[in-house]
Order: C-alpha cells, then sequence, then structure tokens
C-alpha cells in the first residue's frame, strides 16, 4: 500500500507578538486504505494537525505530500479546488448550509467544482441517502433534521465527490451515545465501500478502538502511534485503557 | 470572469432566506429610482414645455439682411417725396431671397423657410393711433412656425388682398372685431383700408400684438422690394445652433441667427436646472449604493459560517466574492424594475392630478432614456456597492469558522 499522505517537518505556529508553537517536527505518513484515529488531550494540536491534513491551514514550516504530489507550493485556489476534489468534510458540528435542503446540501461539493450536477451524480447522492437511511429527508431543510440525521447528511456529502481521504473532526462528538454508534458504523461501511481513507479527530475511546492506527499527540508531538497490524486490535485496545488522560472529560476542542 | 451556478444558487438562496432585509433593499432602490424617473420626466417636460412656449411660435433660424434694425419712425411724409429713393442694396433687405429659398430648400434638416417682411406701422382709429408691426407673409410656410390656423380665435384664414388677421393684443387695444374695417398708416405717412378676416393669439404679447397680411400686400404697403428675413423651422431644435453655424459660412452677406442666441438666458437657466438635477440624482445614486454596502456588509457577516463551510469545500475567493455581486446585481436589477413601475406610475398621476385639478398641463415626456438611465445606473452602482462584502467574503478564511463553531 501507498502512502497517501505524508508530512514532513510539520511546525505550526500562532500569533506575531506572542508566538505559540502548537506542532513541533511532526514526520507522519498514512498509509492508503486505512482509517486513522488522531486522539490527544485538549490543547494538544490534534485538531489543528487534523486542518493541515486537510489543506484547510498551511504550516509554518514543513511539507504536506498528497499521493505523491508537494501540496506545500498550492496557493489559496489551487488548494480549495485540490480540496474539493480531494478531501470529504465532516465536522463536529453538522455544517450543513440552513438555506439548502439536505439533497442540495449532499450535492454542493460536486457543484462547486463541476457545475450543476448532472443525473448520475443526482442519482449518487440519492443512493448515499438511501444508504445511510436519509432517503425520507432529501427535501427537507437542515433545521428540520435531528442531530444524528444532520451528521448523516454531512456524511453523505462528505463522499459525494469521491474523496481520497474523508476528514472527520469529531464527527460523533454532538450526538448521543447510541445515535453515535449507529453513524460511526455507517461511516466505517460506507468508507470501506468506497475505498477511501478516514482521518479522524476523537475523544470517544471506542472509536479509537475500532481503527486501524491510533495516533496519540500530547503537547504538539506524537506521544504514541498503535497500529492495529503490527500490535493486534486487543493490544491496542488495552494501550488505549491507560491513555485515561486523553478520554477524560467531554469532547473538547484543542 | 466565469461564473459558477452555484453561486448563483447561493446567491439567490441568501436573498430569499432573509427576505425582509432583501424586500428592504429593494423598496430602497425603487424610491431611490421611482424618484429619478419622475424627477427626469418633471424636468423634460418642464424644459420642453418652456423651449415650446419660447419657440414653438416663432422660428428657430432667421435670415436677416445685415442692417436690419427698424428705421427710424417720422422721417416719411411728403417732403421727401421729392428727393431720389436711397438705393436699395442687400445691407438692408434681402433683395435675391429667391435664391436662397431654393437653396435652403435643399436642407434635409429644415422644415420649413418662409420669406417675410415687417415694418412698424399705426392702426388708425378716429384720433387715436395704436402701433403695431404689419408682417407680410406666405401662408403654408409661415402657418408651420406661427401655427396661425391652430390659433384662430375669432374669424377665419382666409387672408389676401386687403384682407388681414391681427393679434388679439391689438383688437383688445383698439376694439376692432372681426368684419370691421380699419385705416393702417406706415412710416411714409401713407396708408390704406384693411378689413379684418381673423383674430389670432400667439401666446406671446410681441406676436399678438401683429397684423398679418399676404406678403405680396406687405411689400408694396411697406414698400420693400426683396423681403425683411427669412424665417426658418427646423426638426431638430437643438440642432438650430449647429446649422445656424453652417449657413453663416454659405451666406457670407446676410445675418443668420438662431433661437439659442435669441435666447441665452432661458438655456442658461436650463443648464442650470439641468446641473441641479444630475446633483441631486448623483445624491440619491450614492444613498442608494451606500445602503445596498451595508446591507450587504451585515448579510456578508451574518453568511460567514455558510462561506466558511463553503471555502472548506472548495468555493475559491473569488467565487465568493461573486455570490455578492450577484446579490448586489440582482437587488439592484430587482429595485430597479420596482422603481420604473412606481416612477411611470407616479408620473401618470402626477399628470392626471394636474390636469384634474386645472393647474398647467404640460406632457410629462417619458422617453426610454429617462427610464433607462437610472435603472442602469441603480443596478450597477448596486454591483459597486456589493464590491465591500464581496471583499469580505473573498478574505474569510475557513479556519475563522471551523474553529469556532
Amino acid at each position: 500500500m501507498d502512502d497517501i499522505i505524508v508530512l514532513d517537518k510539520i511546525n505550526k505556529s500562532y500569533g506575531d507578538e506572542v508566538v505559540v508553537q502548537v506542532l513541533f517536527d511532526i514526520d507522519l505518513s498514512i498509509k492508503s486504505g486505512q482509517f486513522t484515529a488522531f486522539i490527544g488531550p485538549s490543547g494538544s494540536g490534534k485538531s489543528t494537525l487534523l486542518n493541515i491534513i486537510g489543506l484547510l491551514e498551511a504550516p509554518t514550516s514543513g511539507n504536506v505530500i498528497m499521493e505523491g504530489q508537494d501540496i506545500s507550493g498550492l496557493d489559496k485556489n489551487e488548494l480549495a479546488s485540490y480540496r474539493n476534489e480531494k478531501i470529504g468534510f465532516i465536522f463536529q458540528f453538522h455544517y450543513l448550509l440552513p438555506e439548502f435542503t439536505a439533497l442540495e446540501n449532499i450535492l454542493i461539493p460536486y457543484w462547486i467544482g463541476k457545475g450543476k450536477p448532472p443525473k448520475e451524480v443526482v442519482g449518487r447522492a440519492m443512493y448515499l441517502m438511501e444508504r445511510i437511511g436519509i432517503e425520507q429527508s432529501g427535501g427537507k431543510y437542515p433545521n428540520q433534521l435531528s442531530g444524528g440525521q444532520q451528521q448523516r447528511v454531512a456524511i453523505a456529502r462528505s463522499l459525494i465527490n469521491r474523496p481520497k481521504i474523508i476528514f472527520a473532526d469529531e464527527p460523533t462528538g454532538n450526538l448521543d451515545s447510541k445515535t453515535s454508534d449507529i453513524v460511526m458504523e455507517l461511516l466505517k461501511e460506507i468508507v470501506r465501500e468506497d475505498k477511501t481513507n478516514l482521518v479522524m479527530v476523537t475523544h470517544d475511546r471506542d472509536i479509537a478502538a475500532g481503527a486501524d492506527r491510533v495516533i496519540e499527540i500530547v503537547d504538539g508531538r506524537i506521544n504514541c502511534d498503535f497500529t492495529v497490524d503490527r500490535m493486534g486490535r486487543e493490544e491496542v485496545r488495552r494501550e488505549l485503557e491507560h491513555l485515561a488522560c486523553t478520554f477524560s472529560g467531554a469532547a473538547g476542542e484543542s | 470572469m466565469k461564473f459558477n451556478t452555484y453561486e448563483f444558487m447561493v446567491a439567490y438562496r441568501f436573498l430569499v432566506n432573509g427576505r425582509s432585509q432583501t424586500a428592504l433593499i429593494i423598496l430602497g432602490i425603487a424610491v431611490g429610482v421611482a424618484v429619478q424617473v419622475f424627477l427626469i420626466s418633471l424636468m423634460d417636460g418642464l424644459q420642453r414645455n418652456l423651449i415650446q412656449r419660447t419657440i414653438g411660435s416663432s422660428p428657430h433660424i432667421t435670415i436677416a439682411p445685415p442692417l436690419s434694425s427698424p428705421q427710424p419712425l417720422g422721417i416719411g411724409g411728403d417732403a421727401i417725396d421729392d428727393y431720389p429713393k436711397p438705393l436699395k442694396t442687400e445691407e438692408s433687405e434681402i433683395l435675391s431671397w429667391q435664391r436662397y429659398g431654393d437653396y435652403l430648400d435643399g436642407i434635409k434638416e429644415i422644415t420649413v423657410a418662409a420669406p417675410m417682411v415687417n415694418g412698424n406701422c399705426y392702426i388708425e382709429k378716429g384720433r387715436s393711433s395704436f402701433p403695431v408691426i404689419v408682417k407680410g407673409i406666405t401662408l403654408p410656410e409661415a402657418d408651420v412656425i406661427y401655427k396661425f390656423k391652430k390659433n384662430i380665435i375669432n374669424g377665419d384664414l382666409r387672408s389676401g388682398g386687403n384682407n388681414v388677421l391681427i393679434g388679439v393684443a391689438s383688437s383688445e387695444k383698439s376694439g376692432l372685431q372681426v368684419g370691421d374695417t380699419f385705416y393702417l398708416r406706415n412710416q411714409k405717412g401713407t396708408g390704406d383700408y384693411f378689413f379684418i378676416q381673423g383674430i389670432f393669439d400667439l401666446g406671446s404679447s410681441a406676436a399678438n400684438n401683429m397684423v398679418v397680411m399676404s406678403l405680396d400686400r406687405a411689400r408694396t404697403f411697406l414698400d420693400i422690394t426683396g423681403i425683411s428675413a427669412i424665417e426658418i423651422q427646423v426638426h431638430d431644435v437643438f440642432a438650430a445652433d449647429g446649422l445656424a453655424k453652417e449657413l453663416r459660412g454659405s451666406f457670407s452677406q446676410v445675418k443668420v441667427e438662431s433661437w439659442q442666441e435669441r435666447n441665452k438666458e432661458l438655456l442658461s437657466g436650463l443648464r442650470a436646472q439641468d446641473t441641479s438635477s444630475f446633483m441631486i440624482q448623483f445624491f440619491v445614486l450614492l444613498s442608494i449604493t451606500l445602503g445596498i454596502a451595508s446591507v450587504l456588509a451585515i448579510i456578508a457577516i451574518q453568511k460567514s459560517r455558510q462561506l466558511g463551510i463553503l471555502k472548506a469545500m472548495g468555493t475559491n475567493d473569488k467565487s465568493a466574492a461573486r455570490i455578492f455581486i450577484i446579490q448586489g446585481f440582482s437587488m439592484g436589477f430587482a429595485g430597479a424594475l420596482v422603481g420604473i413601475l412606481l416612477g411611470l406610475g407616479m408620473t401618470e398621476l402626477f399628470m392626471f392630478g394636474t390636469k384634474s385639478s386645472g393647474g398647467p398641463t404640460y406632457e410629462l415626456k417619458i422617453t426610454l432614456t429617462n427610464i433607462l438611465l437610472p435603472a442602469v445606473l441603480a443596478a450597477a452602482s448596486a454591483s459597486v456597492a456589493a464590491l465591500v462584502p464581496a471583499r469580505r467574503a473573498a478574505g474569510l478564511n475557513p479556519m475563522e469558522v471551523i474553529r469556532n463553531g
């Protein structure tokens, strides 16, 4: 399997006068076809790292290489169209556009990139809605949907352009545990079906335990890196039990 | 600039979503456009009316001999009849007027070129005498300029021989009526009896103090060999000035004068009016622009969350900006349309109102330019106003939205 993402000495600082460094020399490569979970305490820099992987933020120094292409040289607009084509986004809050129906929200990423969606794409959106059980809600507006339904729409939206990477920042952080389980299962299934890669930040130990690889970020550095392939799932789960601090407290932002 | 269809869709949804805001700003633009349409129509109508009144029943261009100043009275009489008459020259009369006439008939812009003679005379009635201006005309031509046929208030037009038309002012002064015969004395002291065929009212006191007879009768009566002037009416009154200049080049021996040169004060008044109406329009536009800019700026802030999401999903900066330009233009366009209707309504209402209240009725001039100009300007300024929020939208970093929830 090839590396889908390679991070090369990523540093990230904020501020002009008071400089706060949040990421320190991160080297990381993520293999294709994996579910990678980032965990870590609040303020550890894991969300920042995810945003850099998601091409939403530029690193202060270091290179991001995606599918063998160095992204660092792209300008803002090139990055935007790269994001549109290659990355599907699911955030903690659904971030649907309230002015558009569920179906329209799902189609928007296609529309942004390629213009008015043809029949096949609308068909795919319908299929995705059916697949994740919201086929009845296509004509509804986000505020007419439950939290779980909203997040399902967001999942369908992230998949519409058949992206290489699904970027998920605590996608279930705002859902109750039962809904959270259902949404997670769906997400994993559909990612497998679409042969795409899932990169996720989570505070949920159970979700992390279901990943192929778990990377713990503490104070802007990689603290632990567990791989199911190498250690076996049980061993990973046991290791995660010890990282109590990472999962303490409710979902917060880092 | 290449538009993507989703930009229109997003812009449309943003506008529909903020219905009341959108409606308010469209109404604001509409009122501005309506005021402008009405104002321009009013000003235009007023100016045309004023010009019509000033020059409607008078020649647009006059061709006169260089020494056409009024001849002094009282030099006539038998005493000087024994002296040889001074030689008639082109200095005081146009002798070869037929030649001018042929030339002028060939010019397309000219509606009519009418030969005319005039002179100061007196209506004698008992012991009193009333000064009048005698004017000799050829009827079909002169009627185009003076519209006697339309303005006859008593009697009819049959002039010829000693049948004459007199103005309503001289009729009132002298007490003469249609059917009366009166004695008219010329400057040389000789005179003749004339029969009043009709009385006209041309609307200006100078014109209403005329006695009008046929050209040939007037020439013998006033002892003029040529004619006093050629009066010209043109199709486009504002082209008179230019045409006069051209004619001046062709005819070096005569004096060519356009109505603009005779009415300098009127024209400068009209120009001042133009300036003030331009100022009003400018400030109305300015306030429209500022209004739209501020509302769109608010919309841009209200929608920054949506913009952030769109940008995360691949909307680039230009595209985000275009969403707001589209919104600005759409509101400007809709406002302009509503404004045109409102403005036309106001204009109709005004005309109806002045007509029914018996006030001075004059047509407000509704022309395509009067309607389209303010509408196009409003739509354009709405688009310009949208540049402010568009810049904001372009500069928005999606991370601001994502990070702050």
